[in-house]
């Protein structure tokens, strides 16, 4: 299977590196959730407009907004 | 000439240094042979000062072509055999082949460290025929007249062999790993897209790269958690001060509105004034790596940037031999003698004067040491040349920080005051400096921002002016520089203090990193990726620690040569046989890798024109002519394209034009100064350098 932005060798959706960065993702929501409450829609948002956030990780923000994925 | 004695130097000007110290009127006399230089100067006897150019011989592949691995049957031989650019090697050798044909003593006095014994002992052995036996050493860790006369009256009575076994068997070892590693890589992607590119990785190289990369992918799929922070204002007799909030971090947001609604326009009572005397001691002596570190964060000057202006200093006899780990600086160097000749520099005389009325003078110092020099320091001499600015800076520093080490510990307040409002404790924090200490010797190095606070007393009320709720992020972790890499490198244990800043230096040039803050390329990141499938073993960082670490028992005589050499040669077989048996998709990955990273290099900027699309260096098709062009066009949506120079080379700046704002291209032809191009036709420059010309003409 490849990965579904880059077309590399996938472990699951994505390759290694964007797996990484989708865990990263998934497990950062909680804080976010217990910190401003707000909706995993307005989460990714926010983390796509935010400065600090890794391009690995912007990437699949930018699909999962995308695909509506979660 | 009679017979003489020949003294072997690693430099040219450390030659002339050693040749002016060592003859009876301090005027050698010097002759050039073939570009050669040497010096003949007359003491007891006749003496013959010969440099060499750093390492005149190297490690080759014994026998049989270069475009196969695995190999590892190699000799020591002239490195103008290996390397393309070292013509100038063969006179070099010949020239001092002939001096040791008549000459009745050898003396080494090549930098006392393993590759300035390695140096003197290889021109011993090949180019002065076996002399390596009878030679003596001089060992010095300065260049002054008084050492260097002490060091050639008193020499070692023979060449430092442990020295010079670790640093063969360094050479020996690097080279395998160096040679086979990079043959693969190159030959994997040679054969499949038929064009050659260099690559390589090495024993130290390679496991920097990973760790690089380990950083990069942190960063690259890095997600912020917000926080809060509480920023407040208090005004205390007519002067604005801002307080801490008591929780550095407010992990939700409604706290941190509950906060700012409970406190603001409110009065809050002091209620604690908390006074605490700190000790801050003085600096340690630099060794070459404090230096480096300390010179980026000061100058921003590149560890390999210092260490060369630092070696300058060194063969100016400035400043002590820096290619040192030691943070020592025994009384031998004579700390007295030192400071009276600095004082004869005017920026130096009032600093240099006070500590030399001190009773005792005791450096303060670091638990490293160096078994061949003492830490950095400057010899007392003053500058016979002009020095440009960056030797200025660094000798400076040096001057200063001896100064400061033996400096008195500087003692330092801090005012802790305790602010509650509305059941919210707010801090008010000062600090000033009591007693300067050795600072004032590292001026203006040291750090002493000082914040005087108002006085003021336990139960004062006080209103907080401004209270907000400050928006924050947690961070990725920071980039590597060159400066915390090789910190890096150095508290891992891999490299030497001489080869970690090349290393460093090697990764740009390969291509695998960029820019200052160190950015992996994909070029990196699939270098590493091929090896970590393919030859994990030979970019382990801890495997190479543990070499290291044998190949510093050499030095003690506690481990063998051999011993390293097979270890290294049974360690790389497998995973050449691994990395040959996969070649195909290596070469495959690795083609593509190089196509993408020459693809970057050929992007100049987004499109003016449509907004979405990238200009890029492209070539036409039909008539092979360069220009710049957008990406959209493939997609038919944008046929933005502009002329270049088709002459000499164009390569995107990653700057953009003063007056426009389009990105900018540098044009350089062979013979030619490289220009900057602005390739916007309507750029107001190009049209006031248009409407200039007309002027002239007119004129």
């Amino acid at each position: 299977m490849k990965c579904r932005i880059c077309n590399k060798e996938a472990v699951e959706k994505y390759c290694e590196l964007h797996e990484k960065a989708y865990r990263s993702i998934v497990q950062k929501y909680e804080d976010w959730k217990r910190a401003m409450d707000i909706s995993y829609r307005e989460y990714l948002n926010e983390i796509l407009k935010n400065s600090y956030t890794g391009s690995w990780a912007k990437e699949v923000v930018e699909k999962l907004m995308k695909d509506g994925d979660r | 000439m009679g017979k003489y004695t020949l003294i072997i130097t690693e430099k040219p000007d450390a030659a002339q240094r050693i040749a002016q110290a060592l003859d009876g009127k301090g005027k050698p006399k010097k002759v050039e042979e073939n570009g050669v230089p040497y010096f003949i100067a007359h003491r007891d006897r006749e003496l013959v000062v010969v440099p060499a150019l750093g390492h005149l011989y190297t490690v080759i592949h014994e026998r049989g072509r270069r475009n196969y691995y695995p190999v590892f049957n190699f000799k020591w031989a002239p490195r103008h055999l290996a390397e393309r650019g070292a013509k100038q090697i063969r006179t070099w050798i010949e020239t001092i082949s002939k001096l040791a044909k008549d000459a009745e003593d050898f003396i080494a006095a090549c930098d006392y460290d393993l590759e300035g014994s390695l140096i003197g002992y290889c021109i011993l052995k090949y180019a002065c025929e076996n002399k390596e036996g009878v030679a003596k050493r001089m060992k010095f860790s300065t260049l002054m007249k008084s050492e260097l006369e002490r060091a050639y009256e008193e020499p070692l009575p023979q060449l430092n062999f442990a020295l010079i076994e670790a640093g063969r068997t360094r050479h020996e070892v690097d080279w395998l790993y160096g040679v086979n590693l990079s043959r693969a890589l190159t030959l994997a992607a040679r054969r499949w897209s038929g064009r050659y590119s260099t690559l390589s990785t090495g024993r130290v190289q390679g496991p920097t790269l990973r760790f690089l990369i380990g950083r990069e992918k942190e960063i690259r799929s890095f997600v912020p958690t917000p926080y809060w922070e509480i920023k407040a204002e208090v005004e205390i007799k007519k002067s604005t001060c801002e307080v801490e909030y008591e929780r550095k971090r407010i992990e939700k947001k409604a706290e941190a509105d509950a906060v700012v609604r409970a406190c603001t326009d409110k009065i809050g009572e002091i209620k604690e004034v908390g006074v605490r005397k700190f000790h801050q001691k003085p600096p340690i002596p630099f060794d070459i790596g404090t230096l480096q570190t300390e010179a980026y964060s000061l100058f921003g000057y590149t560890p390999r940037r210092t260490l060369g202006i630092a070696q300058r200093l060194y063969l100016d006899a400035l400043i002590s031999y820096p290619r040192t780990s030691s943070q020592k600086l025994p009384p031998i160097i004579d700390y007295k003698k030192i400071l009276n000749a600095l004082s004869k520099e005017p920026a130096y005389k009032k600093l240099a004067s006070k500590l030399l009325e001190k009773e005792e003078l005791k450096p303060r110092e670091g638990a490293k040491e160096d078994p061949a020099h003492p830490a950095v320091y400057p010899t007392g001499n003053l500058p016979e040349r002009t020095l440009s600015d960056p030797e200025k800076k660094v000798w400076d520093l040096v001057v200063k920080r001896f100064m400061a080490v033996f400096g008195e510990t500087a003692i330092k307040q801090s005012v802790k005051i305790r602010l509650e409002v509305n059941s919210h404790n707010f801090f008010l924090r000062g600090r000033r400096i009591l007693k300067e200490g050795w600072m004032q010797f590292y001026k203006p190095y040291a750090r002493a921002e000082e914040t005087l606070l108002p006085p003021i007393k336990e139960g004062e009320t006080i209103l907080l002016k401004r209270v907000m709720r400050d928006d924050k992020f947690t961070n990725p972790p920071p980039r590597y520089n060159p400066s915390s890499l090789l910190k890096k490198m150095e508290g891992l244990g891999i490299g030497t203090k001489a080869t970690r800043a090349d290393i460093i230096e090697t990764l740009y040039n390969r291509g695998y990193v960029t820019d200052e803050r160190m950015v992996v390329t994909d070029l990196g990141f699939d270098i590493v990726d091929i090896l970590s499938k393919c030859a994990p073993r030979v970019i382990s960082v801890k495997l190479t620690q543990e070499l290291e670490k044998k190949m510093e028992r050499i030095q003690s005589k506690s481990e063998k040569r051999e011993n390293i050499l097979l270890e290294a040669v049974e360690q790389l077989k497998p995973q050449l046989e691994q990395f040959k048996e996969k070649e195909g998709p290596i070469g495959e990955a690795l083609s593509n890798a190089i196509k993408r990273a020459r693809m970057q290099e050929r992007i100049v900027g987004g499109c003016p024109t449509c907004g979405t699309g990238t200009l890029m260096i492209l070539f036409s098709r039909r008539t092979r002519k360069r220009f710049i062009g957008c990406t959209n066009y493939f997609k038919g949506i944008c046929k933005t394209s502009f002329p270049l120079p088709q002459r000499g080379t164009a390569k995107p700046m990653e700057k953009t034009c003063s007056s426009c704002g389009w990105p900018l291209v540098r044009v350089q032809i062979r013979g030619r100064r490289p220009w900057r191009l602005c390739f916007n036709p309507n750029c107001p420059l190009k049209e006031e350098r248009r409407k200039r010309n007309e002027m002239q003409n007119l004129q």
